[in-house]
């Protein structure tokens, strides 16, 4: 059974429950992630795969605590390169069902490298993104999705700088499934998270997840719930790529949930390349302990 | 153990100096290296030993060109020294390589006569050499070919004719490389090699005639190189995944498992950079496989932060260093034995990361695999040291006794301990069993975080420093790997050396040589060169007056990080200096015997390194 074959609905086995570990999340009350979080174990539990063949890669932030938040195999790495080390999981074992979480600054600051690569190679990955605009565990800088003129810490006078639009790059970068999600509308998360999940290739799904402690009033759950337009109430068709980058570009304006793009003719994982690869090269592979005649002259 | 002491590079105290070492010098079209090729293929399947090593101009094509072929009948270790047999193509070319193609008072030298210069002309004057041989190459392969490519052809009919090379072979590995290039091209390079095989027979050299006993087994030997054989040896190691990014001169390794890694079930991916290249390492070994990397200096160095999570994370790994010249992007090309301190400590927080180095070719294969083995079994990232100079020079090898070596699993946790599976336990050898994704009841949490027994996160001192004695601790029997390292010659004699990587072949034959003269020289060629094996140098210290430490790396970074562990109780000093030109022989004998000439005792007892 793959990532992309999951269990039927309706034959679930596993409840929310088993998704969840005992430890107590560091987030501060009020915090989006808590949201995320939830909608993780929701989306699993209807997904149905046993929480041991699941692999949850995070890398540095808040957010990235949530591997062990969780009952699946989780991995807390270092801060940006939870992508290339899920990868490697992903390509090691394809049947496992992988999945990346993370802030904004580890995905499209100091990671940011790694997310077009990840796109192009169409690993089948769902990378949720945690998107708060601040840096919130070394307590309150910029990030790459602030918007410009934000004051912080690090920007006493407010930034220059025009904010990174992770929608908008992943489009562009060639993603099959482009969707965003809000805490304030749990179920609408938890649909989100669920449908990047059975996406067969790789899915990116930013979350605006507001920071209860550095992160502005306007953009708090109450303020979301106010704010929030549902894509599908727009008539949205996520078939549509130029409606989808288009409703894209007003990220930071506007905030749709919903999702934005879901290419209608998914592309070869490069999982499945390398499966057939394999297939067709191994019955000419003498055995690892004969490597050596590659060298004979004779 | 017994597990390095293979014929592959076993000590053979009666070696012969039977050799001939061929220095030969181009432009860049002028296929002097491909001349080299051919001439060890044929070596290779004649059973000679020999060793080739290239040198390239810096340009991406053209540009000058030269090799350095040693064939012997006996075994070797270096590429040797002083040329016996030069060829020039045109002065220009030869000259650049300077003293990678030292000429010496025995050399034959062979040259382009279109250069127009006469044999009591030639710029080759300190010292003069034996004897300068005009030849009309271009002339020859204009002739018999109709092209100026076959003048490597009509080389190779020379060197065969005067020096008694298997013709034959060099002719039937010719037919063989120019098999695809229809009959004209196949006939025309046979006319050039018979050309250079008549002028030889018509010019005897007379007094400067050199003449290559024939091998004692004329059973063909294996032919590689050091980048090409750390991927095979991945491939017999059970390597499953290869994660990296092309760098020069590694990237060799990454093409060979290209080649070969999918038909064993493996994986390969060319990340987007050096640090991805092992993230997806780590993530493969995190979901149970075996998996490597290979980068040089500038890769390492971006690789730090993610090899310390390796550590933290307990995840075995194996990571190729082929070194080339640093700092920065350095001398891309060329040899240097100066990331010993990048690999043993470009770390943050206390780490013990073991860094193994191959000495020769033919040793790339059992310590490669011995990396795979100790990164297994310690649940730790294994760096291996390769260097410039093995990884792209090609040498003839005597097969490979593969059943001898191990190949170590990971410890996997038994049922009882699924009950409930502690990813971290404090065992009494430090070594906590490992699950991995896929494997019921085994799930936790991997992080680069400090984390407690269970995985959980930690910022409390006392878990910390538990977890840091755990991790240090179970690395603690690679002290006594004496299997590891090479000591040979009397194990009383007075003076040591001890050279490491490419350099411990030029330095072991240099001590057999003084042996020869009767000097007692012992020489100690580490292949575990971190942690510093404290016991094995104190008992290979314990009979000596003096020792000198060789290698390639202007601040003698072998000797300062021995020093730093072991206690010297005599002299020791260095001779140390940077890269590109590798160490020969006659150069370590000569820094021997002028040690061996001093009083030990007015030799102050902590002497900076030779500069």
């Amino acid at each position: 059974m793959t990532a992309s074959t999951p269990v039927p609905a309706g034959s679930q086995p596993f409840t929310t429950k088993d998704y969840r570990s005992n430890l107590k999340p560091i987030w501060c009350a009020g915090c989006g992630d808590f949201g995320v979080a939830t909608a993780l174990y929701r989306a699993l539990a209807a997904v149905g795969r046993p929480p041991h063949e699941i692999a949850l890669v995070s890398g540095i932030g808040c957010s990235s605590r949530i591997p062990g938040y969780t009952n699946c195999y989780g991995f807390n790495s270092i801060h940006g390169r939870a992508l290339p080390i899920a990868q490697g999981i992903k390509l090691a074992n394809p049947d496992l069902l992988v999945l990346v979480a993370g802030g904004d600054g580890d995905g499209f600051s100091i990671g940011g490298n790694h997310v077009a690569h990840a796109i192009r190679r169409n690993v089948d990955l769902t990378y949720i993104c945690m998107d708060n605009q601040i840096y919130g565990l070394t307590k309150g800088q910029l990030s790459p999705t602030s918007p410009r003129g934000l004051k912080t810490v690090s920007s006493s006078y407010g930034s220059f700088e025009e904010p990174v639009n992770p929608l908008l790059y992943c489009l562009a970068y060639g993603a099959g499934f482009v969707a965003q999600g809000a805490p304030a509308d749990m179920d609408g998360l938890t649909a989100l998270i669920e449908a990047g999940i059975r996406y067969p290739g790789f899915a990116f799904i930013n979350v605006q997840s507001p920071c209860v402690t550095y992160g502005e009033e306007k953009f708090q759950l109450k303020a979301q719930k106010l704010r929030l337009e549902k894509l599908e109430a727009l008539g949205h068709d996520p078939a549509d790529f130029m409606k989808a980058t288009e409703r894209a570009r007003a990220y930071g304006e506007k905030l749709y949930t919903g999702i934005y793009y879901r290419c209608p003719s998914p592309a070869a994982t490069f999982e499945s390349m390398a499966r057939e690869r394999r297939q067709e090269l191994q019955s000419r592979a003498a055995s690892r302990s004969s490597i050596l005649d590659l060298f004979q002259t004779a | 153990m017994g597990l390095f002491n293979t014929p592959t590079f076993s000590v053979q105290a009666s070696l012969m100096i039977s050799d001939l070492v061929i220095g030969m010098a181009g432009a860049g079209g002028d296929g002097i290296v491909s001349a080299g090729e051919s001439l060890i293929a044929a070596a290779a399947r004649e059973g000679y030993y020999a060793i080739l090593t290239k040198s390239f101009g810096s340009q991406i094509r053209g540009g000058e060109s030269s090799c350095r072929l040693r064939l012997s009948a006996e075994p070797i270790l270096s590429a040797g020294g002083t040329l016996q047999v030069a060829v020039a193509l045109n002065w220009e070319d030869f000259l650049k390589f300077g003293g990678e193609l030292p000429v010496g008072s025995e050399t034959v030298v062979i040259y382009e006569e279109a250069t127009g210069v006469a044999p009591g002309q030639i710029p080759l004057d300190r010292p003069r050499p034996a004897l300068a041989v005009p030849a009309p190459i271009a002339r020859m392969a204009q002739e018999t070919a109709g092209t100026l490519k076959a003048k490597n052809t009509v080389v190779l009919g020379l060197l065969s004719g005067w020096f008694g090379l298997a013709g034959e072979s060099i002719r039937s590995g010719m037919r063989r490389k120019f098999a695809g290039k229809g009959a004209e091209v196949q006939a025309g390079n046979d006319r050039a090699f018979q050309a250079g095989l008549d002028y030889a027979a018509q010019h005897p050299l007379g007094s400067g005639s050199r003449r290559l006993p024939p091998p004692a087994h004329r059973k063909p030997k294996l032919l590689t190189d050091g980048n090409d054989m750390c991927g095979a040896a991945a491939i017999f190691a059970g390597c499953e995944f290869f994660g990296g990014y092309p760098i020069t001169p590694s990237s060799e390794i990454m093409q060979f498992l290209n080649r070969e890694i999918w038909k064993h079930g493996g994986v390969l991916l060319q990340a987007e950079d050096e640090i991805a290249g092992l993230g997806a390492v780590v993530g493969a070994s995190f979901a149970g496989k075996k998996a490597m990397t290979a980068t040089s200096g500038p890769g390492l160095s971006l690789k730090g932060e993610m090899l310390g999570l390796a550590t933290i994370a307990e995840l075995p790994l194996v990571c190729v260093d082929v070194q080339r010249g640093g700092p920065s992007t350095g001398l891309p090309t060329k040899s240097e034995q100066s990331d010993l301190w990048a690999a043993a400590f470009s770390a943050h927080g206390d780490v013990v990361r073991p860094v193994l180095a191959p000495i020769t070719v033919a040793d790339v294969f059992p310590v490669t695999v011995e990396a795979f083995n100790i990164a297994e079994q310690f649940q730790t990232p294994v760096i291996v040291l390769s260097d410039q100079e093995l990884a792209q020079r090609k040498e003839t090898i005597d097969p490979i006794d593969t059943a001898r070596l191990q190949r170590i699993e990971r410890r996997r946790p038994a049922a009882a301990d699924l009950d409930p599976y502690v990813r971290y336990r404090i065992t009494p050898d430090g070594i906590s069993p490992i699950s991995y994704p896929g494997m019921p009841g085994g799930n936790h949490l991997a992080s680069g975080i400090e984390h407690n027994e269970n995985g959980a996160p930690s910022a409390n001192g006392a878990v910390h420093a538990r977890m840091n004695e755990k991790r240090i601790r179970k690395l603690a029997p690679l002290g006594d790997r004496d299997d590891l390292f090479t000591r040979e010659g009397p194990p009383d004699a007075p003076i040591g050396v001890i050279g490491w990587g490419s350099t411990a072949g030029p330095l072991i034959e240099a001590a057999r040589n003084l042996q020869r003269e009767g000097l007692a020289v012992q020489a100690l060629a580490p292949r575990l060169l971190y942690p510093v094996a404290e016991k094995v140098y104190r008992r290979f210290f314990a009979s000596l007056r003096v020792c000198l430490v060789v290698e390639q790396s202007h601040l003698a970074q072998l000797y300062r990080l021995i020093r730093m562990f072991v206690d010297l109780p005599c002299p020791c000093h260095s001779l140390a200096r940077s890269g590109a030109n590798p160490f020969s022989p006659e150069e370590i004998a000569g820094q021997i015997r002028s040690l061996a000439g001093l009083d030990p005792a007015a030799v102050p007892s902590t002497p900076a390194p030779t500069r």
